[in-house]
């Protein structure tokens, strides 16, 4: 650690953390293109804000019918992916899953990352975003929205708290150790809440189930795991981390469980919806648009390629090839995004007062929202990815066994630095 | 480690018959509670489970005059997460509980309380919803699912209709879903919403089961001429509304726009907390029905065909 502040001048101390403004100078040509482009979505993004702020909710795609559209499916999504984070870091501090200990720092700051923009994205939607201080100021009791807005800001900063805390090592292994122990309830506390929202509507026949909470639980994991090890083949690819294949087998294997039992909650939803005994008319006539009809083309993804996923990873010859758990990684992120997009539009399929709508498509005001704050969040992850030091440094992994090393040379780390 | 895993499955085991001896009785003694305040006369609010069997034992035994309908509802009747602010634009509540009655036998589909309440309430011409939604079903069926609400103009004599809006639940959902308490069951029951406060994240259009809120995507408009200066319009802008049982009208004594506009009168809207109101002497001497009475909503319109 000394050595590289000494060596390279661009490094800024700033709250305890080694700034590395150095390696931006020295970035090539790929990584500032890829930046600028990201830079242009974001843009993009926000000139569609403004115009949906100067000329109001209509032009959103969102209508009576379809009440929440994108912004809420969205939420939804980066809330489970930023669950992968928490699993990662879980399983290196609470149960030491040392091979997963390179990855801990990148996972915890993709998780806040992506909290942000679920947070971001619900601002979006609102036309008087100020007024949203009313949460805070007079928050009602019985709405789920109060739990899972609040849980997601706590999280959010849960998140960069935890970031700092391991890259500063401040507290050593103790304190990481104890923050994983708020932030592992709290992570569950932020997934039950948000499937909350949509469970506790007597209203709307499809959401009223507590099978909601368990498939949101699972399949928050599966996709964050999933994203998880994209990110980190990507990671390595461009040269800025180096993993050991160990850690990618161990997070097949998770996902791969995962997956898995994500896959059955829904069959038992799906058997528990459909036996004759049990069916009720207006849970039945709602999920069968699952499968038939022009919205079964958002869900049968959702079958298909989660079966496709687990086949790929169950596979005992080729598991371990870097290229099948991308792409069973990548098949299962989009799994997702298609069953949340379904899970929220199939609510409205039919209206509380058994009116059909058509399926909701975003319109384009919408679409550029999401891509805006994705590309913002990929601009803080790749500059975070050079400027921060996310890489664990070797000897803290080298004695990762050892609690009193651990807790030693991430204060030696600090000191030095 | 040991002994507590084996004496785990025995407690549970011993707990089991403890707990069903104990439903058995609670049930006998709701059962026997029932009986007695049956005895009295009166219905006890909280059964909520007992009060279909007993609804229709009274019915039997009832006379024309007989309270004891009212009773239970009354009871129910209450101000939800009342901030004590006031609706500006109306007459503070009074010591009224609003209720409806809608005929199903007479309407006749014709939509004119639809048309008089966008024009009472200043609903955007370019909003595309009206806080009244007429449904057309098929004779012989109760089935929403297979109801038209686009039905063309006029009304058939071989359908029949039925007229769905704001209910003003007593156990209000949409009360229950805001995360702002920008709306609240006033203490004369009409639910209203603060449109100064209303955040727009329609939380509420997802736990009403009646469909009854309505969102302004659009700045809502009026023709000049047309706009009606006891409703705010302005403030409707990106925000929900829906029937407030034209709280400006009914709290200076008038009637809702609505049942003014009704052609074959059937629509009665009255006081409940009046014995002699139309609409308790309708409730205490017709089979009514509520919609989506399952829920638990306590809805405060009903339905008499």
């Amino acid at each position: 650690m000394t050595e590289a502040t000494a060596v390279r001048p661009g490094v800024k101390r700033f709250i305890g953390i080694d700034w590395d403004f150095g390696a931006l100078k020295s970035a090539g040509r790929t990584y500032w293109s890829f930046v600028a482009m990201l830079s242009i979505i974001a843009a993009i993004g926000i000139t569609a804000w403004i115009i949906f702020m100067t000329q109001g909710a209509g032009v959103m795609a969102q209508r009576d019918g379809f009440t929440w559209g994108l912004w809420f499916s969205n939420y939804m999504y980066y809330v489970g992916l930023s669950a992968g984070g928490l699993v990662v870091y879980a399983s290196v501090h609470l149960f030491g899953a040392e091979q997963f200990r390179p990855l801990s720092r990148l996972a915890v700051l993709q998780a806040g990352l992506l909290v942000m923009i679920a947070l971001l994205g619900d601002l979006t939607d609102l036309i008087r975003p100020w007024r949203t201080a009313w949460m805070a100021i007079t928050p009602n009791p019985t709405s789920p929205f109060v739990y899972t807005g609040s849980a997601a800001a706590a999280y959010m900063v849960l998140c960069f708290v935890d970031l700092w805390i391991l890259i500063t090592g401040k507290g050593g292994e103790k304190l990481a150790h104890r923050m994983t122990l708020i932030a592992l309830p709290f992570a569950i506390y932020l997934h039950t809440t948000t499937a909350f929202v949509l469970a506790l509507n007597k209203s709307r026949e499809l959401w009223n189930t507590a099978m909601m909470v368990p498939i949101f639980l699972t399949s928050a994991t599966a996709s964050g795991v999933a994203l998880l090890l994209i990110c980190a083949y990507l990671m390595q690819r461009f040269g800025v981390f180096k993993f050991k294949s160990s850690m990618f087998r161990s997070l097949s294997t998770l996902l791969a469980t995962v997956i898995i039992l994500d896959l059955f909650l829904l069959v038992v939803e799906l058997i528990s919806v459909f036996w004759p005994m049990s069916a009720k008319p207006g849970h039945v006539d709602r999920m069968q648009m699952f499968l038939t009809g022009p919205y079964a083309w958002m869900f049968l993804p959702v079958f298909v390629l989660g079966i496709g996923a687990f086949a790929l990873l169950a596979g005992r010859k080729t598991r371990h090839l870097p290229k099948i758990q991308i792409a069973a990684s990548v098949m299962y992120v989009v799994a997702i995004f298609f069953k949340r997009y379904t899970l929220m539009s199939m609510g409205f399929a039919l209206g509380p007062l058994g009116q059909y709508h058509p399926p909701y498509l975003p319109s384009l005001i919408e679409v550029f929202f999401a891509l805006g704050l994705l590309a913002i969040a990929l601009i803080f992850l790749t500059l975070g990815a050079k400027v921060l030091p996310l890489q664990v440094p070797e000897d803290e992994h080298a004695h990762g066994h050892g609690a009193s090393l651990v807790e030693s040379a991430p204060e030696r780390a600090f000191e030095a630095g | 480690m040991n002994e507590e895993s084996t004496s785990h499955p025995d407690s549970t085991a011993a707990s089991l018959p403890q707990g069903c001896t104990l439903s058995r009785r609670s049930f006998i003694e709701g059962v026997a509670a029932t009986a007695g305040l049956l005895a009295a006369g009166t219905i006890p609010g909280l059964l909520t489970a007992a009060l279909p069997a007993v609804a229709d034992a009274s019915e039997g035994s009832t006379t024309l005059t007989g309270d004891e309908v009212l009773d239970p509802i009354l009871e129910k009747d209450r101000p939800l997460r009342y901030p004590g602010k006031p609706v500006y634009y109306a007459d503070p509540a009074g010591k009224q509980k609003w209720a409806m009655v809608i005929d199903t036998k007479a309407c006749i589909g014709c939509r004119r309380c639809v048309y008089a309440c966008v024009e009472e309430n200043n609903i955007g011409r370019n909003s595309g919803f009206t806080y009244i939604q007429v449904l057309e079903m098929e004779r012989g069926k109760i089935e929403l699912e297979s109801a038209t609400l686009d039905y063309e103009e006029g009304g058939k004599p071989d359908k029949w209709y039925m007229p769905v809006q704001c209910m003003h639940c007593a156990e209000a959902p949409c009360v229950y879903g805001c995360p702002v308490k920008a709306t609240w069951r006033e203490p004369d029951g009409i639910v209203v919403i603060d449109y100064n406060k209303c955040i727009s994240c329609r939380n509420c259009m997802i736990t009403c089961p009646y469909d009854a809120r309505h969102f302004n995507w659009v700045r809502p408009e009026v023709p000049k001429e047309e706009v009606n200066p006891d409703v705010p319009l302005e403030e409707k802008a990106f925000v929900v509304e829906k029937c407030t049982f034209c709280v400006h009208r009914t709290r200076n004594g008038q009637k809702p726009a609505c049942v003014e506009a009704c052609p074959v009168g059937a629509r009665t809207f009255g006081d409940l907390s009046d014995p002699e109101s139309d609409v308790s002497v309708l409730l205490k001497t017709r089979r009514v029905i509520r919609l989506k009475e399952e829920l638990g909503t306590e809805p405060m319109i009903w339905y008499v065909g």
